[in-house]
């Protein structure tokens, strides 16, 4: 039995289990069975792990390059090497629904045996959302659509190979994986909320028991947006990161909703307001993840991220038609036992600011949906084929990101309810003077357009209202536990996770913005053709051109031009080079990248002399700042590991005699 | 109580406010930003004014390409065709490595003459089964798959 045999029976044996599984936990939900729920539980381990097995087997037919199997022969040849042939599970859609659908089984699993124990009625409903849901991934990946392991009748001597693109980096390794696992998680809030609408329950206990799978969710969804851009910068050639292209928008709207959710979702607990509104947040970011996938793996929209059509498409907007339908049917239907207990309070109170910075999340993410999908509707209505370009992005989102890095420095200074004037006066002094000298700190460096400016003194006002509150709660710890220092620090991140580490992720939101404020801002291009000991000269760096040369490896063939690189303190070498992979018309450019963290240089190998290889042509960038983008994509990532990790049980501790004094007083 | 209703009514009437501005900046910015996608042929059907911003594919023509001879030069040029129409692109700033001639190529920027184009930004067609626009034919980004 080969390996493709395997994965594709293992797939049946789980879409089985699957429906079992999902008539289990109904039953068990329905009639409090705890032997339906056993079997439930039994389907989700057991189907997990066929899945699992599906997974592992394909990545066995990729890494042995068995090309009777149609996805290997697409997607692997002989001389892929052996880690992006393993990677090349999500090379392409059929392998990354698989890992989709992998990832989905897992969290059911998880449900299972977890949730299910803490809750049982709820979850037992919601482990049969989630069962519904696998049910669909597995009937779509055992149909033709999108079967991985379709066979060919004839294995050719050969494969394909990747998508050069993609084999081209190793960051393709970390990037979809992580996207998948967000836009994958956030299903469990999902299937939680329907639970809790289909059962009635007024309360919050969905939202408690899938606060950390949403906290989760998001914080992969960032960090893979953040991996995406760093994969494009180093990958794609063009010295940019972000093109507003509509792969890029369908993955960033789930994440602003998660992120409006994530903060909304603190007002219920402590106000028990805005509950329709939190279910609502919930049902769009998980439909959002299916438009994001409906959208660039339909075709419907033209992407320069070039997925392959398939018939895959229409199946998956019945899917997010059946969606929204049930979810705004239970939403209309339950309306009436959602009433929130009270109004909202003033408008400076920690709950208005965050009405305002939901208000705002919503408007960005419905410009973005608007811009990304009016070239669709224009075509359908007038037959033009038009597209809405970074501009109109840049237009609208870059005011509604300042003034949510604004509301970000206000919301955590402000008490509930409502603050007085006094206490307006002792939150925001030293912010109000750090903005200032962020502002003088801009023009100084010559950071001169107006945005760039008020990043820069939004982004220092953040700064220093989380730098207040970090001081305000070691002192604090000092006074009450005698602790100093670093021990009381490491004690609010303990004990205090979601705040502290929310307030960390803050501080990572900062660098991302001050590092794409600065990239903008202060970018400077140069290019020349040079033969080589020539050089040229950018932004304080020189740049010579020492050699050019060919290289050739087993699965690709390059030219690589050898490029010493002085000044500003620099002393590197860097070897930007056109790569040719045989299944490929057209060269790849790989570029040499100097990162550091005042700027990078990026150098692109643009042209070169085919018969003498006497002259090359180098474009050149010099890019401030932009090595803070994964900077603050790495403390977003830290600070939600903080926020996420569980709290230590309060425990009776007997204090020595001298702290019971201290704290007295 | 009327404080708290009259509280609450600042706090609805500022964020419809905000909805509201947004809303207004995201529609005017839609109908000033939208860049029509054309061949060379149709932009010379069109009559496309001068200035006006669109985006123009088709095939890099072969031999077009001009870095060669442009030592300490800023600006790129090249000839985009569908066959029937060239177009002289001189583009500036950032030219995506994967750029070549006979592949297929998307400029966005804006006529400066008659059969002349000030690109302000390339994209190369790096899909392997993009089939460029044929003479007179529709743009074929629809069959990027």
């Amino acid at each position: 039995m080969s390996a493709g045999d395997l994965g594709a029976a293992a797939l049946r044996a789980a879409l089985f289990l699957s429906l079992w599984g999902t008539g289990a936990a109904v039953y068990a939900a329905w009639r409090r069975d705890a032997r339906a729920l056993a079997s439930a539980r039994i389907a989700a381990g057991v189907g997990f792990g066929l899945v699992v097995v599906a997974a592992l087997s394909m990545m066995f037919a990729l890494a042995t390059h068995d090309f009777s199997i149609l996805y290997v022969a697409e997607n692997n040849a002989r001389e892929t090497p052996l880690f992006y042939s393993i990677i090349s599970l999500w090379a392409a859609l059929e392998g990354s629904i698989l890992l989709w659908t992998a990832i989905l089984a897992g969290a059911t699993a998880f449900i299972a045996f977890r949730g299910t124990v803490a809750i049982p009625r709820l979850a037992t409903t919601a482990l049969a959302v989630m069962f519904a849901m696998l049910t669909f991934f597995l009937l779509l990946i055992t149909t033709p659509a999108a079967d991985p392991f379709a066979r060919l009748a004839v294995a050719p001597d050969n494969g394909n190979g990747p998508n050069a693109l993609l084999q081209n980096h190793p960051l393709m390794a970390l990037h979809p994986p992580l996207l998948y696992l967000g836009y994958v998680l956030t299903s469990v809030p999902f299937a939680y909320a329907i639970a809790s609408l289909i059962l009635g329950e007024g309360g919050d206990r969905w939202l408690v028991a899938t606060r950390r799978f949403a906290l989760i969710s998001w914080a992969l969804l960032g960090v893979g947006i953040v991996a995406g851009a760093w994969w494009s910068y180093a990958v794609l050639g063009w010295g940019g990161y972000w093109a507003w292209d509509p792969v890029e928008n369908a993955a960033i709207m789930p994440w602003l909703t998660s992120t409006a959710y994530l903060h909304s979702v603190m007002v219920e607990e402590k106000r028990s307001l805005l509950r329709t509104w939190n279910l609502a947040l919930v049902v769009a970011t998980f439909a959002l993840t299916i438009l994001g996938t409906f959208l660039t793996r339909s075709g419907v929209v033209n992407s320069v991220h070039s997925f392959s059509l398939s018939a895959i498409g229409p199946i998956l907007l019945g899917y997010l038609v059946a969606i929204l339908i049930l979810s705004v049917g239970l939403l209309l239907w339950r309306s009436a036992r959602l009433r929130d207990a009270g109004p909202i309070g003033a408008p400076l109170s920690r709950e208005a600011i965050f009405l305002f910075q939901n208000v705002l999340f919503m408007a960005a993410t419905l410009t973005v949906l608007l811009g990304t999908l009016y070239p669709l509707v224009a075509e359908a209505i007038s037959g033009a084929q038009l597209s809405i370009g970074g501009p109109y992005f840049d237009r609208v989102e870059i005011p509604v990101a300042l003034a949510l890095l604004f509301l970000m420095g206000i919301g955590p200074q402000l008490p509930w309810h409502g603050a007085s004037r006094a206490t307006l006066e002792r939150q925001f002094t030293a912010p109000i003077v750090a903005a200032t000298l962020g502002a003088v700190a801009a023009l100084v460096t010559g950071t001169t357009a107006l945005a760039a400016v008020l990043t820069y003194a939004l982004g220092a006002f953040v700064v220093a209202t989380v730098m207040q509150e970090f001081g305000r709660g070691v002192r604090a710890r000092g006074t009450l536990h005698g602790e100093a220092g670093l021990a009381a620090l490491s004690n609010l991140f303990r004990r205090n996770g979601r705040r502290y580490g929310g307030y960390v992720v803050h501080l990572g939101i900062v660098l991302v913005a001050l590092a794409v404020a600065t990239s903008q801002a202060r970018t400077v291009d140069a290019e020349r053709t040079l033969a080589p000991g020539d050089s040229l000269e950018i932004a304080g760096y020189t740049i010579r051109l020492d050699t050019i040369r060919p290289v050739s490896e087993p699965q690709r063939d390059s030219i690589v031009a050898d490029l010493s690189i002085t000044g500003n303190g620099a002393s590197e070498h860097l070897r930007p080079a056109l790569v040719q992979y045989p299944n490929s018309t057209a060269a790849v450019g790989s570029p040499g990248i100097g990162a550091g963290l005042r700027d990078d240089l990026y150098t692109i190998l643009a042209a070169y002399d085919q018969r003498t290889l006497s002259w090359a042509t180098i474009r050149t960038r010099v890019i401030p700042g932009v090595s803070w983008l994964w900077l603050g994509g790495a403390v977003i990532g830290i600070g939600a590991i903080i926020a996420a990790l569980p709290a230590p049980r309060r425990r009776a501790v007997r204090m020595p005699v001298a702290e019971v004094a201290v704290s007295a007083k | 109580m009327l404080e708290r209703i009259g509280a609450r009514r600042v706090l609805l009437i500022a964020a419809l406010g905000v909805a509201v501005l947004v809303g207004t900046v995201a529609a005017t910015n839609l109908q000033t930003q939208a860049v029509y996608y054309l061949t060379p042929s149709e932009a010379k059907a069109q009559g496309v004014a001068v200035g006006q911003a669109i985006r123009l594919g088709g095939l890099v023509k072969m031999g077009s390409m001009s870095s060669a001879d442009l030592r300490g030069g800023n600006d790129f040029r090249f000839v985009i065709t569908d066959g029937s129409v060239d177009v002289q692109i001189v583009a500036t700033g950032a030219i995506p490595g994967l750029l070549r001639e006979g592949a297929g190529a998307v400029v966005e920027g804006a006529f400066v003459a008659e059969g002349s184009f000030h690109a302000t930004q390339v994209i190369a067609k790096h899909d392997e089964v993009y089939t460029a626009p044929t003479a007179g034919a529709t743009p074929a980004h629809r069959t990027a798959p």
